[in-house]
């Protein structure tokens, strides 16, 4: 238990290291590259005297449109742009620290506000995604494996071959279409987190509802590593049921159910949880396409139209959380791979 | 044969196949054999002759598919094993009949400790409080020579050496007090420093627990010499000679053990600088010839060999060989 210990104190040291890595490197590009604030400040004064100049400003070159030097740095004051970019990085990183992720260029309000209204979205369909995907992928790999070469294996196969080719969003679209009260049938909501009415509803009304808005989006997220997680949990399966120490447990006089549900299942586990932490970050960052799609405000679409507005902070503070759930989600599959695997616990 | 000697496990023709793609291959074909209570017995032959594939199905352990037992009666203290209902041949796996297996290093599950492991099979068979599972457990391993048993107990198979881990699959075979123990080359994997060791223990702990016998398989005739009273020596899934170990080794009755026992270094070569070889390979099992299965590398072939399969007849009290030589005394 004692090399465990140290190793996880050494992994959550990490974390900063880590984290401070990613989160300068993006602030470097994002200073560097053109289009920011300021840019984007001089093509809205330059419109705007386009409009009032008329025909006057259009003939003339477009560069002649001047800000004032003393207006300049303002601006370049007011987003904290006039600093070097270690200092401003620096500053930024304090920030952090003291929970202040600055202010959103676009919306005005504190970043962290911003963030907070969309997170639980995120982690509510995350979360429910990753649950269901081990609920399905699961059960539906270990009966696979069990029945391989079988006809229920190969029906299952057929699903699973339909599920790997069809992009989670797709099949967003694809719900909707036939079941969102278009065209055919009209029995889930058209997207969005919540119904309209969703305050003035009971209690049950409400988790109905709720539920009713939650399954599309799922299958969207689900779809996305259905495929891989189930073959996943087939292959790995499959082959611990031909392992030496399965004949060893049928050898001792043990049930099939108890060889292949304790015995091999706790050992084919391992794969799977491997990817814990990846699977994690990937679902709480939300799938922009699956929330455009389903009409859900979470961190996938933020994300995405903070980038396309050069909203600086916003990014960075998407970022922030992005970076920290794929490290704590790292750190808990390296806990739960140590809970599974004795090897792993106490080191080769 | 003194008459007194009870036959414990009789094997009667069995066959077992494997259909691999639209091919069946036949890796035992009519295998008979016997063990009497508490004697040694090994089975001995060259890789792919069917002994492990034989060892398997008397536990009735062959994969199915691609395995299938097509044929034969394995009769363990008057019950045909082939016909008893699943849940009462669990009953006798691990029980009345344990196994060790060529691979100590992936025979135990890497993820639960030795102990649990142990425990398991103890508390499956036995009806004890957890205490005297407790107790047996570390009684075994005691007595398979590792030392503090019990704080060993808690440790996983990767804290173990392989020989070590023989040592614990040894244990947990003899732990219900199993009549028969079938080891599968038990020491192949081994040091050869660690062999001796293992194979001693083995007959050392059989004696101390309550004496089971040993249907010891190996490819290594000094081995057999060494451990057993009986020897079966088998090729292309039939067993060929079966003899007392001294006799054998005496006077090896079939072409087939003859040259076996001449490929040994040290037996009876008059050449010390080169030892004699059976010629060819064992042919693939879909093509085992005509006749006697041994025609094409036999140095003694005689036309009859490569028509007719001989009956593996008795030639003396206690030993059987399977040759028309032998067939013309």
């Amino acid at each position: 238990m004692h090399g465990m210990t140290t190793y996880f104190i050494r992994r959550l040291l990490l974390i900063p290291v880590t984290f401070i890595a990613i989160t300068f490197m993006v602030y470097t590009v994002l200073r560097v590259v053109p289009g920011g604030p300021i840019e984007q400040a001089q093509l809205q004064i330059k419109l705007a005297m386009m409009q009032e100049g008329g025909a006057t400003v259009l003939g003339g070159a477009e560069s002649e449109v001047q800000i004032p030097e003393a207006a300049m740095n303002e601006l370049k004051k007011y987003y904290h742009l006039d600093k070097s970019i270690p200092e401003g990085y620096a500053r930024w990183l304090w920030g952090i620290v003291r929970l202040d992720f600055g202010r959103s260029y676009v919306y005005g309000e504190p970043v962290l506000d911003v963030i907070i209204s969309k997170f639980p979205i995120s982690i509510y369909f995350g979360l429910i995604g990753y649950f269901a995907s081990w609920l399905i992928c699961v059960p539906l790999g270990v009966s696979k494996a069990i029945r391989h070469k079988t006809g229920y294996d190969t029906a299952t196969s057929v699903i699973v071959f339909i599920g790997y080719s069809i992009p989670g969003f797709v099949a967003c679209l694809m719900l909707l279409v036939v079941f969102g009260g278009g065209s055919f049938f009209d029995f889930i909501p058209l997207g969005g987190f919540r119904s309209a009415n969703w305050a003035e509803l009971g209690f049950f009304a409400k988790i109905l509802d709720q539920l009713h808005h939650t399954i599309v989006p799922v299958i969207g997220y689900l779809i996305g590593g259905f495929a891989t997680m189930t073959i996943l949990m087939k292959n790995s399966l499959l082959d611990n049921l031909g392992a030496d120490y399965v004949r060893t447990a049928f050898a001792k006089g043990l049930s099939e159910k108890r060889v292949i549900f304790l015995h091999a299942m706790r050992n084919s586990l391992i794969p799977l949880t491997v990817g814990i932490g990846q699977a994690l970050g990937l679902l709480f960052a939300g799938s922009f396409l699956i929330e455009k799609t389903c009409n859900i405000p979470g961190m996938g679409l933020l994300g995405y139209t903070s980038i396309i507005q050069r909203d600086y902070p916003i990014i960075l503070g998407v970022l922030v959380f992005m970076v920290l759930i794929r490290l704590t989600g790292n750190i808990i599959s390296d806990v739960v791979w140590a809970l599974i695997d004795p090897r792993i616990r106490f080191g080769k | 044969m003194s008459a007194e000697k009870k036959k414990l496990l009789e094997v009667k023709g069995l066959r077992t196949c494997f259909h691999i793609e639209d091919k069946t291959a036949r890796a035992v074909d009519g295998v008979d054999f016997h063990v009497y209570e508490n004697e040694v017995v090994g089975l001995v032959g060259e890789s792919g002759c069917g002994k492990s594939v034989t060892a398997l199905s008397i536990l009735r352990l062959i994969p199915d598919p691609p395995g299938r037992i097509t044929g034969g009666e394995i009769i363990f203290r008057g019950k045909d094993l082939l016909k008893l209902p699943y849940p009462e041949m669990r009953k006798i796996r691990g029980k009345d009949i344990s196994m060790i297996f060529q691979e100590p290093m992936t025979s135990l599950n890497p993820v639960f400790s030795v102990g649990w492991q142990l425990k398991e099979a103890i508390r499956f068979h036995q009806r004890l409080t957890e205490k005297q599972v407790e107790d047996r457990a570390v009684e075994m391993l005691g007595l398979v020579g590792i030392p503090s048993p019990k704080a060993r107990l808690k440790d996983y198979p990767h804290q173990f050496s392989g020989g070590m881990r023989q040592r614990v699959m040894i244990a947990m075979a003899l732990s219900s007090d199993p009549a028969l123990l079938i080891a599968d080359e038990p020491t192949t994997a081994l040091d050869v420093t660690i062999q001796a060791q293992i194979l001693e223990l083995m007959l050392e702990v059989k004696k101390k627990t309550h004496d089971a016998a040993i249907l010891l398989i190996t490819h290594d005739l000094a081995v057999v010499a060494e451990t057993c009273q009986r020897v079966a020596v088998m090729y292309g899934g039939k067993i060929q000679e079966v003899a007392e170990v001294k006799p054998l080794f005496d006077e090896p009755l079939h072409p087939y053990t003859r040259g076996l026992l001449l490929s040994l270094p040290g037996f009876k070569n008059e050449d010390k600088n080169r030892l004699p070889v059976i010629e060819g390979m064992v042919p693939d099992i879909m093509s085992f010839p005509k006749g006697c299965k041994f025609n094409n590398r036999c140095p003694e072939v005689m036309p009859v060999c490569r028509e007719e399969e001989p009956e593996l007849r008795e030639v003396s009290p206690g030993r059987q060989v399977r040759c028309h030589k032998c067939q013309k005394k």
